[in-house]
């Protein structure tokens, strides 16, 4: 049994707290508009607007659609503010505004910042962008080439920029910022770079940067200060440094590539870092904390509450930049703040938020490196046979896949009338040989050679709803290809993902029915939104446009031709059929 | 992100030994074939050449090379392109013959093609050059490339 309600997007003093004491009815109060990556500070992706339902969205149509020119990966999503709708492309990482006051949309403005092209090499796949914050009247976000930008969102005029990550230290940005209070939260990309993984936080205002906190190394560069961390199943010192043989730590990974959430009550931000570097465990030995984990803390000070390691000692790239969606749920009779994170590892997490305690951590696709995970100690119980590393050779079929039993690029949504979380994943395993990775700064470290393979069932993608309470799987939809889109739920009952084939698709969201569909021309692995326009109708809003992981296989003829002389995609040799590169966005209405 | 095989790192720096009685300096100007020149007029400038060529083993050498600089990292197995450019379809973005070839490595290119010249002698980036420049070009390629 469970109970569930959302957290309020936002807490100023009395009247904040009144909404979160609501719960559920408060979850109603939607201003229509789209401002954070997740919808709101909780992460949700949830829209409580109704008007659009599961007995009408079969009459769904496109109305305006609009080419951003470029053909990368468009993951991520737009923002919808005062009436504007915020598009931002992967690198050249063009900021758009259209104005959803006047017929078609035309552009309000167009930034076009001077992004260094040298980080579309250092980008490990794809130069993706996630998206945008809106906060004080500005739009923040990030540049590939290692840079934060704040943009008056009503001007176009750039109000700030400030360098943040390293190109030369293999270090480049494409996680969407969160702007909290007066902070703007920011972590790198390049855990296949050796990176040493960080997270910092900038003045909302002026873009000096107030701290900056490693995700690896002694406990004073962690910012895990006595009597502010507790880490609820680690004891001891320094242990982002003991956890690690030699100097390994330094050039470790730990990248934060993810979403970040807030909840305001506790003045906690959640994000979960990347995996450890290089991909041959055997130069890295012990645990790598806190690589592959979930970390909180203030975002005032960037003090470390507390950290959580998913995957200790990761031998499969299974980072934990997923999405930690903040909800409040009853289980076991009692009503606990959580965060459910859906890892690439292959079980979802439901934590308590307060403490980073393990309170339910099921599979939510099959997998087979580890049998369970254990609630005293809050490890994996390992299958032995799937350990990697150059000494063990090459080992065979290890479920889930390193793009995710569900790919952090694209996350989940949560609806408080159904309880349930929507969950894009993947039905793919992979073989895993590792070799001896030498560090060259700016160059790639990694060293493992890794195909993919469908897992048994004759799919490779599923649609699925879960219930974080149990850790129970009610029901499925099951695509030919991966679901790399992210999902969106909303009042109407209706849920909303797309595939990488290129439909865009809604479901029932209490039992799954397939409702509508449309073919947006290109692979979806942006994720949806909804927003009230001006003209006081509901609208629903994605990107379209192939890439990230699968930029390799998007192009225009099969790859299973044999003139194609790129890598072999054997997991899903028709896909390059049904669709092509280019970025698109859409926009849909009854 | 999908990874292609890495062959052993058999030399993490480059012995002297290979050395192929080429002087371990930067190259002067040099003039590309494939480049455009106003005025149909050609810059006076040098063409480089490969002093390994014809030789089987240098590209072989190459190839251990192209692992152990974490070339195939970028490049994939193969150099058949993986975050960077397939190296193996005949198409050469900056100029293809070798001494464009031992330009884009020595110096760097944009979109992130790191320059080695600081970390590699000539000698071993002309050893990168026969490897890359001996794959071998299918007859046919898809329209959508890199």
């Amino acid at each position: 049994m469970s109970a569930a309600r959302a957290v309020p997007a936002s807490v100023h003093g009395p009247a904040g707290l009144c909404l979160a004491l609501l719960g559920v009815a408060a979850a109603g109060a939607d201003d229509g508009q789209w401002t954070l990556p997740g919808k709101d500070l909780a992460a949700t992706r949830y829209s409580a607007l109704d008007d659009i339902n599961a007995g009408n969205v079969g009459a769904l149509r496109s109305v305006w659609s609009f080419s951003t020119g470029v053909l990368g990966g468009h993951e991520g999503q737009p923002l919808v503010v005062n009436d504007t709708l915020y598009v931002v492309t992967p690198w050249p990482n063009v900021l758009y505004a259209f104005d959803l006051k006047s017929e078609d949309y035309p552009l309000r403005f167009r930034y076009r910042p001077d992004a260094n092209p040298a980080a579309v090499g250092v980008a490990c796949c794809d130069a993706v962008n996630r998206g945008a914050s809106f906060a004080q009247g500005r739009i923040v976000y990030n540049l590939l080439d290692g840079r934060t930008v704040a943009i008056d969102a009503t001007t176009g005029e750039e109000l700030w920029k400030t360098t943040v990550a390293d190109l030369a230290r293999g270090e480049t940005i494409t996680m969407a910022p969160l702007a909290v209070g007066d902070r703007v939260l920011v972590g790198p990309s390049g855990g296949e770079f050796g990176i040493h993984g960080w997270f910092m936080g900038l003045d909302l205002a002026t873009g000096a940067i107030a701290w900056r906190a490693r995700n690896i190394g002694p406990d004073d560069a962690l910012l895990a200060r006595p009597g502010t961390f507790k880490a609820f199943y680690d004891r001891g010192k320094d242990l982002g440094l003991a956890t690690w043989s030699g100097d390994t730590w330094q050039r470790g990974g730990a990248p934060v590539w993810g979403w970040l959430s807030y909840d305001p009550e506790l003045d906690l931000v959640y994000y979960g870092t990347g995996n450890p570097g290089p991909y041959n465990a055997d130069q890295r030995k012990g645990d790598n904390k806190w690589t592959s984990s979930i970390l909180a803390r203030h975002p005032g000070d960037g003090s470390l509450a507390w950290a959580y390691q998913i995957t200790p000692a990761d031998n499969w790239d299974y980072d934990a930049t997923a999405e930690n969606i903040l909800v409040d749920l009853e289980i076991g009779g009692h009503e606990r703040k959580v965060l459910v994170h859906f890892d690439k590892n292959g079980f979802a997490y439901t934590l308590d938020r307060r403490t980073g305690e393990v309170l339910v951590a099921e599979p939510y696709v099959h997998l087979n490196w580890a049998k369970r995970v254990d609630r005293k100690s809050g490890r994996p119980v390992l299958v032995e046979a799937k350990l990697t590393g150059k000494s063990r050779g090459p080992v065979k079929d290890i479920c889930p896949s390193l793009e995710g039993g569900k790919s952090p690029a694209s996350p989940a949504a949560f609806s408080p009338r159904t309880r349930l979380f929507y969950v894009p994943t993947l039905n793919l395993c992979m073989d895993w040989q590792s070799e001896d990775a030498a560090y060259i700064p700016g160059t790639p470290f990694v060293s493992a050679t890794v195909p993919y393979h469908p897992d048994a069932g004759g799919y490779i993608g599923a649609f699925i709803a879960w219930d974080a309470a149990t850790g129970r799987k009610v029901w499925e939809v099951r695509e030919k290809f991966p679901v790399w889109s992210g999902g969106l739920a909303t009042a109407g009952d209706v849920a909303f993902y797309g595939t990488l084939d290129g439909w865009f698709k809604a479901v029932d969201a209490r039992d799954g029915k397939p409702l509508w569909k449309f073919k947006v021309g290109s692979g979806v692995v942006g994720a949806p939104i909804s927003y009230r326009g001006p003209d006081g109708k509901q609208y629903i809003a994605v990107y379209s446009g192939i890439g990230g992981d699968w930029a390799l296989i998007a192009g225009d003829v099969s790859v299973a031709d044999p003139a194609d002389v790129r890598p072999t995609n054997d997991f899903a040799p028709d896909l390059a059929r049904y669709t092509s590169q280019g970025g698109m966005v859409w926009v849909f209405a009854l | 992100m999908r990874l292609f095989k890495w062959l052993p790192v058999a030399a993490l720096l480059v012995p002297a030994t290979l050395a192929h009685g080429q002087d371990d300096k930067p190259p002067g100007a040099v003039s590309y074939p494939q480049h455009v020149a106003a005025g149909t007029v050609t810059p006076p400038a040098a063409t480089l050449s490969n002093p390994n060529a014809g030789d089987a083993n240098a590209a072989l050498q190459g190839e251990i090379l192209f692992a152990a600089m974490n070339c195939d990292g970028c490049h994939g197995g193969g150099a058949l392109g993986w975050a960077a450019p397939s190296l193996a379809d005949g198409r050469w973005r900056f100029g293809g013959d070798d001494g464009a070839v031992f330009h884009s490595i020595f110096y760097g290119r944009p979109h992130g093609m790191p320059a080695y010249g600081g970390m590699l002698p000539a000698s071993a980036v002309w050893l990168l050059v026969s490897y890359v420049k001996t794959r071998p070009v299918p007859r046919e390629l898809p329209t959508v490339a890199w």
